[in-house]
């Protein structure tokens, strides 16, 4: 079975996009609409790789990561930021966060602002997925 | 009862950013959490005859409140604040409802009133009608004054308007040269809506992405000059958006770069420099090309 890929994101339009792009480099895309319904997919489908975008509703894409990021078992899951939020601010959020006494974390495998082609995406799920 | 979670409600118009930030002094209590709602009420892309649903207005509206919300959004995640967006197609008064019940949020802040008192007649206040159907207490924001707060130092914290013109550059190296009175500055392109490339919403986010990454590259170069520099994208009128800016950003006056005499008959040149000496209530720093 082909490895997953958990798209978390929520404009149907990038989300149908990235799946498209996923499909097409030989993955299995999963979808979730904000950064609560990601959370819970990736505990219960436990995916390869997580594309996340940052301003979503219900819960943003620097808390999720965040968990991600911090959860034991979730930890060796690679995330792909790709958001209209400069990387610059993600990292100065993060920060932020670890000041008020949150874990400190990582910075992604890979941070791409929007709009990004289907050449560079699919380049940069494969270099992370082999 | 503790606010933890509030709903700002935004046409752009009548509630900016430095609205909400008049607000975060809840921190001090609980708030951790805003949600910012865009709601594009149905009449602005309705069926028209002869056109139809128009899809590419929808688009366009979308991308502006993104492009807005994107902006405020960064500055709250970067206090460490949880931010969550809406952008939606719909009736007012429903969508704003909706909204505050699927993230269950403390308080809705909105703007006054938008609709007359005569279509208030006839079909109802939408604040009325939130008030009515929502358990969540509503604060109806309001400005005490138009004019923005204007500081005891206005070279405090300028907003520099550019696009990127010989005489911007010009007003770059006069704001440098005033590094030791500067506080911060937030920089400001505004790409006006016939600049946007298409009306695909990847074209109009290609259009921000080049302008912001132009913009994060300017802020670096102040950055490392000693001046701590905020990069901002706008979209729309000039004069009005860098005004906007001006207010959202609670800055303490506008530089921008004067054109060239023989440019200033150049049908924008003119009216940018005029329109903000003569519209914005901010001090304006205009800054001429060099001579020859």
């Amino acid at each position: 079975m082909s490895k997953k890929v958990l798209i978390v994101d929520d404009d149907p339009d990038v989300r149908l996009f990235n799946a498209t792009v996923v499909e097409e480099s030989g993955f299995t895309p999963i979808e979730a609409a904000n950064g609560e319904e990601g959370l819970k997919i990736v505990k219960k489908d436990r995916p390869d790789l997580v594309i996340l975008d940052v301003l979503m509703p219900k819960q943003s894409g620097i808390r999720l990561y965040r968990e991600l990021k911090t959860d034991k078992a979730l930890i060796g899951i690679p995330v792909i930021m790709l958001s209209g939020v400069a990387k610059r601010t993600f990292l100065r959020s993060q920060k932020a966060l670890t000041e008020f006494g949150d874990k400190p974390v990582p910075e992604p495998e890979n941070y791409l602002e929007k709009p990004v082609e289907p050449e560079e995406l699919a380049r940069e799920i494969k270099k992370l997925l082999g | 009862m503790e606010i933890k979670k509030l709903l700002f409600v935004t046409r752009f118009d009548n509630l900016r950013f430095d609205a909400l930030q008049s607000l975060m002094d809840l921190k001090k209590a609980a708030l951790n959490h805003v949600v910012f709602l865009n709601v594009i009420e149905r009449d602005k892309v309705a069926m028209r005859r002869g056109k139809g649903y128009e899809k590419s207005t929808e688009i366009r509206l979308r991308e502006k409140a993104n492009i807005r919300f994107i902006d405020w959004a960064e500055t709250l995640f970067e206090e460490g604040m949880e931010v969550g967006v809406y952008i939606v197609v719909g009736s007012f008064a429903g969508q704003v409802i909706q909204a505050a019940e699927k993230e269950s949020v403390d308080l809705i802040v909105l703007s006054p009133e938008k609709k007359g008192r005569l279509e208030q007649l006839y079909s109802g206040s939408d604040i009325t009608e939130i008030v009515h159907r929502s358990a969540t207490p509503v604060l109806v924001y309001k400005y005490l004054a138009q004019k923005g707060p204007l500081a005891e130092n206005p070279f405090e914290k300028p907003l520099l308007a550019t696009n990127w013109s010989a005489a911007s550059q010009r007003a770059i190296d006069y704001l440098k040269s005033l590094k030791t009175v500067i506080r911060e500055v937030d920089v400001v392109h505004v790409a006006s809506e016939k600049d946007l490339k298409e009306t695909s919403a990847m074209g109009i986010q290609k259009t921000r992405k080049e302008s912001r990454q132009k913009l994060d590259a300017l802020c670096d170069e102040l950055e490392d000059f000693g001046i701590t520099a905020k990069p901002h994208v706008y979209i729309g009128g000039t004069v009005a958006e860098i005004d906007k800016a001006a207010r959202e950003c609670q800055s303490s006056m506008i530089i921008a770069g004067s054109p060239h005499k023989r440019l200033w008959k150049d049908r924008w040149g003119t009216s940018i420099s005029k329109g903000l000496a003569e519209q914005s209530i901010f001090p304006i720093l205009l800054i001429p090309p060099q001579e020859g």
